[in-house]
């Protein structure tokens, strides 16, 4: 098994990049080039990388019960209350996500339909739903701050998440992604002037993917201070379907 | 527009997990285990029955976004592959004559990489031989040579990181990470031979 002790850093390397995919598009051809008719060199490549991708899923392998020690206890009453001769029910995912979403679609409503006074006020309960929010993932620590964030915007908690992002203001004060839910976060959290400011900051930048939405909610965050004209104007600039809606009822 | 930004956030999530964010990593095991553990638990498993099947899944749903054979189609895609490799899962473990100790192979097929075209089965299973012998030996591995190669190559840390935290030289990490990666090989084909 001499194939075991004949692999140079050179090579090491050269398979690194390869099982990472940074190759530079020339040195992948002809890297392929060499595995198709080089069977010694594809055995040593295939060696090492069996070696990469055992180091990676072996670690996985023992974060994976770290993780697991962190999983919070679940209350299993009706599993184990249950009576034994009833017979098993088998739990589909869709039905799951589609009673999560109705769920979460009738709390976000039902919070603010209570509110409801005035025709601009009903209009506004029966519309403003808060963004579903950005899925928790980080990298850099700046991001981390901002995801920290979200996980308690996510939760409802709209003073913890706006806290925490104005931290994050002042070193990004053109960042759309921050100034949209800062934006939203403050009309959830009924404070309409700071929420009209950072929307309107985001819908002065035209490439924002979150501009259409922050005209949106600039109109909602209008229509709850009661000023219909510039609602109006608002929900002019944005092109969704609700928009519409609520403008058509303006009328 | 919002529909848009949702899927890009699942290809944000397909980059972390490539990337082994640990942050990351955690958050989706914790987040959808009660799911795997309810349909478990229900079809005549036990707790440890659905963290098996879970980590199991965990793994080659993994596995699969490293070599770029899941692709997600909507917002909560990723997670629904997960539950639905670990639904499979546990439905050829009640398959195999009531947990009769047979061998699953229906799903691990996918664990191989797709990397490289293997050419036949029978390769394939020299490179799973050797990946199993490598783990296992992976595991055994010395503490400082397990800790440096896991930085590198699972965190993802740079060389330069690398040296910085032992306080050595760029190179003379590098040459540290040959080494190591020398002696888990040999101890890997060690195993393989006493196996003989």
């Amino acid at each position: 098994m001499k194939d075991y002790s004949n692999i140079t850093p050179e090579l090491l390397e050269t398979v690194e990049r390869y099982y990472n995919g940074t190759m530079a598009k020339d040195e992948y051809a002809q890297f392929k080039a060499q595995l198709q008719k080089d069977a010694a060199f594809k055995t040593q490549v295939e060696d090492v990388r069996a070696t990469l991708l055992a180091i990676e899923k072996q670690t996985l392998k023992e974060r994976l019960d770290e993780f697991h020690l962190e999983i919070p206890d679940q209350d299993h009453h009706d599993i184990h209350n249950r009576d034994p001769n009833k017979p098993t029910v088998k739990i589909h995912f869709l039905i799951f996500v589609k009673i999560a979403i109705a769920a979460a679609i009738v709390i976000g409503l039902g919070v603010f339909w209570y509110l409801s006074d005035s025709p601009n006020e009903k209009l506004y309960s029966e519309y403003f739903k808060p963004d579903p929010g950005l899925p928790t993932t980080m990298s850099s620590s700046d991001n981390y701050v901002f995801y920290d964030g979200m996980v308690n915007y996510k939760q409802g908690d709209y003073k913890t998440a706006i806290s925490k992002w104005k931290t994050l203001e002042k070193n990004s004060k053109e960042n759309d992604t921050l100034n949209y839910f800062l934006g939203v976060a403050y009309l959830a959290d009924k404070n309409e002037d700071q929420a009209i400011f950072y929307l309107d900051e985001t819908t002065k930048n035209s490439s924002s993917v979150f501009q259409e939405d922050a005209y949106f909610y600039l109109g909602m965050a209008y229509l709850k201070s009661d000023k219909t004209k510039a609602a109006r104007r608002a929900f002019q600039q944005s092109n969704s379907k609700k928009s519409r809606e609520i403008l058509e009822q303006l009328n | 527009m919002k529909h848009v930004y949702n899927i890009d956030s699942q290809f944000l999530l397909i980059d972390a997990i490539k990337a082994n964010n640990s942050l990351v990593l955690k958050q989706l095991y914790i987040n959808n285990y009660h799911k795997i553990e309810a349909l478990v638990l229900k079809n005549n498993g036990t707790q440890d029955h659905a963290k098996d099947v879970y980590q199991e899944a965990f793994i080659i749903v993994w596995n699969n976004i490293k070599n770029n054979t899941f692709i997600p189609q909507n917002e909560t895609a990723l997670q629904g592959y997960l539950y639905q490799i670990a639904k499979n899962k546990w439905m050829d473990v009640l398959r195999s004559s009531r947990f009769k100790k047979t061998k699953l192979i229906h799903h691990e097929l996918s664990i191989v990489n797709h990397h490289i075209e293997l050419q036949d089965d029978e390769e394939q299973e020299v490179f799973k031989q050797k990946l199993n012998q490598t783990m296992e030996a992976f595991k055994n591995l010395g503490q400082p040579c397990k800790q440096l190669l896991t930085e590198f190559y699972f965190e993802k840390l740079s060389l330069r990181d690398i040296a910085k935290k032992l306080k050595i030289e760029e190179n003379t990490a590098r040459t540290k990470k040959y080494r190591c990666m020398e002696k888990l090989r040999e101890l890997a084909l060690v195993s393989r031979t006493e196996q003989k």
